[in-house]
């Protein structure tokens, strides 16, 4: 699928493991969490690929690794037909203005110094596409336009705008170097509920506009869903479901993508007092210590004997008849559960120690927590 | 909502704690046709922020709503709609100094807002419990869950350490914590946030209250965590007939769970009505307007999403219009020249000039 031109980023086998250190200097390694762990995906040009899955699934890692912010411990991204591991200098500064990066909290991404007309002025500066400010001035103004904000924003300063803006005024900084991909992560959830439907409006008519490719990473799978034209369902740092969002929906495999659907509310009664619930029972398990074999086997209320704690599961196209193009599922007994062959079954709940949790935290402190120790 | 298998140790399973509100839970049959008095009745709350040098500035603008025994009600609205705050106001949590609370807190006859610290600290331990949004802050960080339980056992049920703890392991229990005798042990930062949340819970539980205030108790959890939550609270109240005043900005978790939804906007109800009712037919141009904006998973792809343009910080002061107006999809001359009152009419109350024709 490589040499497919119509495929603009190419990640296989991606892994990124960030040590858990200890010790007086923090020199001896203890561990690892395996945030993301083998991974293999492809955006389409012009697509919406959207990323869900819990909190510490690896969704935002391996959206950093897929824009070499966070270089893969294994594996290799290519953007645009190059490996963007093995470019330097130059040429390095040139693709990484083709992927653009929106985050969750428009406020802490930008600088509380600087006016909007500087914030979207140094991008294109540090490309080359504009010299100064008064010579970018009508491509600025464009910019606010295509984002729906006033030309009279430019002077003004983010902590002055409502939360939906600040968002606002962050695509129209990714925009302002002319990216091919977007990498937004969690782009609404800071958002207030009535404003994150214009946001999610914006996104998608600037795809159209200016043909964009998304990679959207998201914990909502309602937004997930509306949003995206093909769907990766993460656990535990890999990929458990891949499908077109409308066969996701219509035909979720994986036992951990029909927990998932069917635990978000929806905010109508007579759906909400029919729906039929699969309840997980226990914790997500520490990323530190995944479980051996199906990642999912501490939860999963159809695990077998055979295999599922024993043989990973590896993404593959199903052998259920009509399952719609292109839909992965990573796991053993996929046919079998479809089928209605295997029958759910209760689970044992199995908890966390939050401490494994904290190691991990401990180790995010690094300097600090470095120049302490000294 | 039913529930296939599997599920967490059935919480309602008989404990010793069990015998809680059993004449509650006759009486919240009642309401349910309309019979029983209110066990809290909140009126005209208003809460007023004087922050140094500013302008007082009024989070919460006259709030009333009725709780009857066993019933679930849902206050419902964004961020800084004032939800927090009349929680708080209720619970005589907010500062001692730099507000003022004004209207009524009625629980059984008695004026809450009357009351000293000490009559309300025992009145949180006794009838009344509130479960927050982030377990970790309102758990003692030095004390193991077990013996934070047991200390409310001691001091509000007059328990003996030796008695409350076994009480203590079956709360543990019921709340669905694995383990529980191996848990008791445990401090809060060893346990997931799931399970701190569920030993809030237990806590709550412990004074066997007759009515429980959860502030976004899942909005910090996954969702799959926040479903076992959820289906927890359901169940507490269905088995113990303890009313619940749900406070969310999660108009999903609400159309579970709550049997009668309140709106709020800019620190006002704007709508209230019964579930079903109220999102068959929202009549507030607000209420309509958030449910056409919000993404469902059930809904046919390839639709446009229905935002509500501007943002709150658009608001007009409620005193001299409708706050909403510059935000509204239907706004007619007077709505910027003077404040629609809560009006009740058929199981509904409503606030506004202009509300979304109904369609029946
Ligand atoms: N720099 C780092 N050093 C050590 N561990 C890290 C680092 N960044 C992330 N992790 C860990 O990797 C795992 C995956 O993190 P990631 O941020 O990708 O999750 P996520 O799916 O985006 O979660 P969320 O929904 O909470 O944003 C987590 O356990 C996290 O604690
Ligand atoms: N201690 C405080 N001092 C001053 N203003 C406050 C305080 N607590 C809350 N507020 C303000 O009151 C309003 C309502 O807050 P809150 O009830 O927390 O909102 P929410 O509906 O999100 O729970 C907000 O504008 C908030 O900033
Ligand atoms: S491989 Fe086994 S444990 Fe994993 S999802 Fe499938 S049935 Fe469940
Ligand atoms: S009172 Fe007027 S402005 Fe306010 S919601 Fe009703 S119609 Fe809209
Ligand atoms: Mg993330
Ligand atoms: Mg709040």
């Amino acid at each position: 699928m490589t040499d497919n031109t119509d495929v603009l980023v190419d990640a296989q086998g991606v892994k990124v493991h960030f040590p858990i250190r200890r010790g007086v200097i923090f020199d001896k390694t203890i561990g690892h969490v395996y945030a993301v762990d083998g991974v293999d995906l492809q955006i389409r040009r012009g697509e919406t690929y959207g990323l869900v899955g819990e909190s510490g699934c690896g969704k935002s890692t391996l959206g950093r690794a897929i824009l070499n912010l966070e270089p893969p411990t294994e594996g290799s991204v290519t953007f645009d037909g190059v490996d963007i591991a093995a470019l330097k200098g130059e040429a390095l500064r040139k693709k990484r203005q083709d992927i653009q990066m929106v985050f969750q909290d428009p406020l802490s991404s930008l600088d509380p110094r600087q006016s909007v007309e500087s914030l979207l002025f140094e991008g294109m500066k540090a490309h080359g596409l504009a010299k100064n400010a008064k010579e970018a001035r009508p491509r600025l103004v464009e910019l606010l336009n295509a984002v729906g904000l006033p030309e009279a924003a430019l002077l003004k300063y983010p902590h002055e705008f409502s939360g939906g803006q600040r968002q606002r005024i962050g695509i129209a900084r990714a925009l302002s170097v002319n990216p091919k991909l977007i990498v937004a992560d969690e782009p609404v959830s800071a958002l207030d509920v009535s404003v994150q439907a214009q946001v999610v409006n914006l996104l998608e008519d600037l795809q159209e506009e200016f043909g964009l490719t998304y990679l959207v990473v998201a914990h909502d799978l309602a937004v997930v869903r509306h949003i995206s034209d093909r769907i990766g369902v993460m656990y535990l740092g890999a990929i458990a479901e891949e499908a077109a969002a409308d066969d996701l929906y219509a035909t979720p495999l994986h036992p951990y993508t029909r927990a998932l659907m069917s635990a978000v509310p929806v905010p109508d009664p007579v759906v909400e007092d029919r729906r039929e619930q699969i309840l997980l029972t226990g914790d997500l398990p520490s990323p530190s210590r995944p479980p051996a074999g199906c990642r999912f086997h501490t939860r999963c209320p159809w695990r077998q004997e055979t295999k599922c704690d024993t043989e990973r599961p590896v993404l593959r196209i199903p052998e259920i008849p009509g399952v719609g193009e292109g839909h992965r599922v990573a796991c053993h007994w996929t046919e079998q559960i479809q089928s209605g062959e295997i029958q759910p079954h209760e689970v044992a709940p199995t908890i966390t120690d939050a401490s494994d949790l904290g190691a991990v935290d401990e180790s995010l402190m690094g300097p600090a927590s470095i120049s302490e120790a000294l | 909502m039913t529930t296939t298998t599997p599920r967490d140790t059935n919480p309602m399973d008989a404990t010793p704690t069990d015998t809680s509100n059993v004449a509650d839970r006759d009486k919240a049959r009642r309401w349910q046709q309309g019979g029983s008095e209110p066990l809290l009745k909140v009126r005209d709350l208003r809460v007023t922020f004087q922050r140094q040098g500013q302008e007082p500035f009024e989070a919460v603008q006259g709030v009333s709503f009725d709780v009857h025994p066993g019933q679930t009600v849902g206050l419902v609205g964004e961020s800084g709609c004032g939800k927090s705050v009349t929680s708080l106001a209720i619970m005589g949590l907010l500062p001692a100094r730099g507000n003022k609370v004004t209207g009524t807190v009625d629980y059984e006859g008695t004026n809450l807002l009357d009351l000293s610290d000490q009559q309300m600290r025992d009145k949180r331990g006794k009838d009344i419990a509130m479960v927050f949004q982030d377990p970790l802050s309102s758990l003692n960080p030095v004390i193991p869950i077990g013996l934070q339980v047991t200390e409310v056992l001691e001091r509000h049920r007059g328990m003996s350490r030796k008695a409350a703890t076994p009480v203590a392991r079956d709360l543990l229990d019921r709340v669905g914590i694995p383990d529980p005798d191996r848990r008791l042990k445990d401090y809060p930062h060893q346990l997931s946030g799931g399970m701190r949340q569920r030993a809030l819970i237990a806590i709550a539980l412990a004074c066997q209250p007759r009515l429980l205030i959860a502030d976004e108790p899942t909005t910090a959890l996954d969702v799959t965590i926040q479903a076992q939550i959820l289906a927890l609270l359901k169940e507490l109240v269905e088995d113990t007939g303890t009313a619940l005043v749900m406070i969310t900005h999660d108009l999903g978790v609400v159309a579970g769970l709550c049997d009668e939804v309140n709106v709020l906007y800019g620190g006002r109800i704007v709508e209230r009505g019964e579930r079903h009712d109220l999102f068959a037919q929202p009549r507030h141009p607000y209420t309509h307007g958030l449910l056409a904006s919000i993404p469902r998973l059930d809904a046919p792809r390839g639709q446009r999403l229905n935002p509500i343009p501007g943002s709150v910080s658009d608001n007009l002061p409620w005193t001299s219009a409708c706050a909403f107006a510059p935000r509204c999809s239907q706004p007619i001359e007077v709505c910027t020249q003077k404040m629609p009152e809560l009006v009740e009419q058929h199981q509904r109350a409503l606030r506004c000039f202009n509300p979304v024709e109904a369609n029946r």
